[in-house]
């Protein structure tokens, strides 16, 4: 079994508390970074590392840190993005479970490579006991000296603070994370600027998922190299994949970059239920486009799957068997962006809706023919042509659907 | 404006050269392409939202804002590629898809961005085959203002102009996805001096005056450009004119005032204490020459009243005998006029008793609206009047001829001591576009064109002289005070050689640039 780096104590019960995570050796990388390193050596070795965004975008990390204006005059935020809302994704939820002083000593180390003194938390409402361990562990971190005034007396200070979302599926888009935060309305904002130069209250900010950032104390600790060797030369280290659907094993699984999507099905996540085939799988989150079985010998990185006209995304694997409709499938893609699309502009308020009343009336079997070329029609519409990546993330499940599984659409046509 | 090298770009395969920091949108605009847009307006920081601004650049994967992306030298772009009329067909379908197709009854129709854009960029066949949202259609959301939430294209311009400009913030976007909604908090009106605004910014037939709902249709309106009087900025708006259908008397009507843009006035908006006030000065007109003889109203001509009106000052100065004349002014008249009745009456007759009588100073608002509610109290200062206030009360002891021009006699008295005053002076003389409140004191009403049938220019209280030209043609037997002022001066034949040579506001405006410096 190949080396975890998130997940390694997982099986520990009080991983949580700070006690046992230092035990396992926590706060190693924090110590080594603050008082034996430079923010530039830390930035570089993330670099060396191919650390990319494990949200979905897969942006490498220490590119991103490095956009971040060191002459700004202005402070400087880090916006921790756990508003994992993407269906199918539950990864990050179980960082934050079980290992959040993972979390919390990534955060102090990229803080310290950036030179930012706040960071902010944003997550889902939905994880309200995970908020509460999250609050916990920024308590007894701030108890042993590991944040405020000072930290370890490296002369860093850094406050980390946790906010909740409130339930909308647009807040993890990294600006309306930001508006959200600032108080207002999650409208995505226009690029640029980009949060690097204008971000959180118009100051630079780095925003980074809680996976990305865990990843960092690993690779101050052990090395970019090391962290490479765990995954492939343009996409270092593991992830965690998420698979869920009627399989043996359902749950996470950290396993190095690179691993195939049949690996993770049949092997780690024991294969499908007995008496189930395989009929789609969507490799990276809802929004990925979705796969049939004869392409699941593929390697899961983003260079990969975006080779094949998918994408990682944030790599929950949402495994489909031959007994789901796939126009239920449709559906529930449908319906949730539908009601997620935050309405700011007109590609994505208007064809979201479009798409899911059309679906709707597939599947109360008034579908015509023409419906599956007019949904494709109207998603392409949306790709490419909104002011936010969601239109995109709605346009590409429905238009990987309506084009691969045109027949099984077609199949459900009224009579007549 | 920034000093710099040109950027050199191409749009279109027309090479175009602009300054750096410009906008494709811009950049086209000054080219003489027009690209489509909703949600851009050029008072307000670009929103990106609606979608039909996409533009292709050579070099680039995906489509770009025309109103956000600056221009980099050497671009390439495009606003007619296929790819660029797919996508904005896209927004337009999908704009019309969520619209109710009411243009029969809209107010905008003919003056609406959506239907200008189906007519120049769609004309495809609707494929929307499902059910259209339901929404509201007759919502309050301030004194004259109604929403109708289909119309809407959500292009939030109402809720920018109300949180970027006024600060007033009363609208905001409710509600989310395909039930997003312009409304107000809770049931808080829009509520301040520029909401006339809303209506000229909303692209579509969303946000609808009352005064202007239902009342015409905007293709039989002529628009005019002129300058609002209401106050000493002066605004320049346009002034939308229904010159009347032949056959049915009585329909030529002022429908409505807008914001005529001018950075260095008024930018793009105006307020409403302007927008409204100029439409009542429409309203009420004097049409006829009046004179008003124990109780009877008799018409007279304008030849006679002058000549008669001439004898009676001519007498009296040939006489040496002017200490019973006076004359009040207002700044509300020309700077052509002013100077006119400055030569005729102070340097011609001589007359001491020359007053001013102008509307009350009000609130200023800290944007446009100012507390001078006249709009030539620069220019008048600057042709050598004294804006000394008529004290009717005390002038009324030893006068027995007064001309007043306009009426806003009655913003400086009671009604009460204003008759009384008036009643004592032996021949008064009004000169005003509308008459309310004085007519019964005064013996002669003669109907000057007031602001909308008349030309000439007005200083703004920045020393900015601004011209304007006739809105309507002239009200009944209604004419201009410089016109009436010139042939009085004739009348009175003490320079009409020089008189007779002013036959136009902007011959009259020459003259005045030969004495005075400021008019130059």
């Amino acid at each position: 079994m190949a080396e975890k780096i998130l997940t390694k104590h997982f099986d520990l019960a009080n991983l949580y508390e700070i006690e046992t995570y230092l035990e396992q050796g926590g706060y190693r990388a924090v110590t080594k970074a603050l008082k034996q390193m430079t923010p530039a050596g830390i930035m570089d070795e993330v670099k060396k590392a191919s650390l990319r965004g494990r949200g979905g975008a897969g942006f490498p990390a220490g590119l991103k840190w490095s956009f971040v204006p060191q002459t700004s005059d202005k402070p400087k935020y880090l916006c921790v993005n756990a508003d994992e809302g993407e269906p199918g994704t539950f990864k990050d939820r179980y960082i934050l479970t079980h290992n959040p002083h993972l979390l919390i000593e990534g955060t102090i180390i990229a803080s310290f490579s950036v030179g930012i003194h706040s960071a902010y938390v944003y997550i889902r409402g939905e994880y309200e006991t995970v908020a509460q361990r999250l609050e916990h562990a920024v308590v007894e971190a701030a108890e042993k000296g590991y944040l405020g005034k000072n930290i370890l007396g490296s002369g860093f200070d850094l406050d980390i603070f946790v906010h909740r979302g409130a339930g909308a599926y647009i807040c993890g888009e990294e600006t309306a994370l930001l508006e959200s935060l600032e108080g207002r309305r999650a409208y995505p904002r226009l690029k640029p600027p980009f949060p690097a130069s204008v971000g959180l209250f118009q100051c630079p900010t780095v925003i980074n998922n809680v996976e990305t950032l865990a990843n960092i104390p690993a690779i101050i600790e052990k090395g970019a190299s090391w962290f490479l060797d765990k995954g492939l030369p343009r996409d270092g280290g593991t992830r965690i994949f998420g698979v869920s659907g009627p399989v043996v094993r359902p749950g996470i699984y950290e396993l190095p970059v690179g691993t195939s999507l049949r690996e993770i099905i049949e092997i780690h996540a024991g294969g499908l239920k007995p008496g189930k085939k395989l009929k789609a799988v969507i490799p990276g989150g809802m929004s990925a486009p979705i796969l049939k079985p004869d392409e699941i010998d593929i390697k899961m990185d983003f260079d990969s799957l975006a080779g094949i006209g998918s994408m990682l995304g944030s790599a929950a694997i949402i495994v489909i068997d031959e007994d789901t409709p796939i126009l239920d499938v449709l559906e529930k893609v449908a319906k949730f962006y539908a009601h997620e699309s935050c309405g700011q502009c007109t590609p994505c308020r208007i064809g979201t809706s479009w798409i899911y009343k059309i679906v709707k009336r597939m599947s109360s079997g008034q579908g015509e023919k023409g419906d599956a070329e007019e949904l494709v029609r109207l998603a392409s519409n949306i790709k490419g042509k909104t002011l936010c990546p969601m239109g995109d993330a709605a346009s590409m499940p429905v238009l990987s659907l309506a084009q691969k599984f045109k027949n099984d659409l077609e199949s459900c046509l009224k009579e007549g | 404006m920034v000093e710099g090298a040109l950027i050199k770009i191409v749009i279109d395969d027309r090479p175009v050269e602009v300054r750096p920091g410009t906008t494709i949108l811009r950049a086209a605009q000054q080219a003489g392409l027009s690209i489509p847009h909703f949600c851009f307006h050029p008072a307000f920081a670009p929103a990106g939202s609606c979608r039909i601004c996409l533009v292709e650049i050579e070099g680039l994967p995906k489509l770009e804002l025309a109103c956000a992306t600056m221009v980099r030298d050497g671009m390439k772009i495009s606003t007619q590629s296929p790819r660029v009329r797919e996508a904005r067909r896209g927004v337009l379908e999908f704009l019309l898809a969520d619209h109710p197709l009411d243009c029969p009854i809209c107010d905008k129709a003919g003056e609406c961005k959506l239907q200008d854009y189906y007519q120049e960029y769609g004309l495809f066949e609707s494929a929307f085959r499902e059910a259209k949202e339901k929404r509201a259609k007759i919502i309050p959301i301030g004194k004259r203002l109604i929403l109708d939430r289909e119309r809407c294209v959500l292009c939030t311009r109402c809720v920018r102009f109300l949180s970027e400009v006024t600060k007033t913030q009363e609208l905001g976007v409710f509600q989310r996805g395909i039930h997003s909604e312009i409304s107000t908090y809770e049931e808080l009106p829009v509520k301040n001096n520029y909401s006339g605004n809303l209506v000229d910014l909303c692209p579509v037939g969303a946000i609808t005056d009352k005064e202007f709902r239902f009342k015409t249709r905007t293709w039989f309106l002529v628009q005019k450009e002129t300058i609002c009087p209401l106050c000493s900025l002066g605004c320049n708006i346009y002034v939308d004119y229904h010159p009347g259908f032949t056959r049915v008397p009585g329909t030529a009507k002022l429908y409505r005032v807008r914001p005529r843009e001018n950075p260095d006035v008024n930018g793009s908006w105006i307020c409403d204490y302007g927008r409204y006030g100029y439409q009542a000065l429409a309203k009420d007109r004097a049409e006829k020459v009046l004179w008003k003889k124990e109780g009877r109203d008799t018409i007279m001509s304008w030849e006679k009243i002058l000549i008669l009106l001439a004898e009676k000052l001519r007498t009296r100065h040939l006489a040496k005998n002017i200490s019973g004349i006076a004359v009040i002014a207002n700044a509300w008249l020309t700077n052509e006029e002013l100077f006119l009745f400055k030569k005729i009456f102070k340097d011609d007759l001589g007359l001491t008793k020359i007053f001013f009588a102008d509307p009350k100073p009000g609130p200023e608002d800290g944007f446009l609206l100012q507390a001078e509610r006249s709009p030539n109290v620069r220019g008048t200062k600057e042709i050598g009047l004294q804006m000394s206030p008529a004290r009717l009360e005390a002038l009324s002891q030893n006068t027995d001829i007064l001309i007043i021009f306009g009426t806003f006699l009655s913003d400086l008295d009671t009604p009460a001591s204003l008759k009384s005053a008036l009643g004592k002076i032996g021949t008064k003389v009004l000169i005003a576009s509308q008459v309310n409140g004085l007519e019964d004191d005064i013996d002669f009403i003669l109907p000057a064109a007031g602001m909308l049938e008349k030309s000439g220019s007005l200083t703004n209280k920045n020393g900015k002289i601004q011209f304007f030209s006739a809105v309507r043609p002239s009200c009944g037997d209604s004419r201009p005070e410089w016109s009436i002022l010139v042939d009085l001066a004739k009348e009175l034949r003490i320079n009409s050689g020089y008189y007779s040579l002013m036959t136009q506001p902007d011959v009259i405006f020459k003259a005045i640039g030969k004495e005075i410096a400021f008019f130059r």
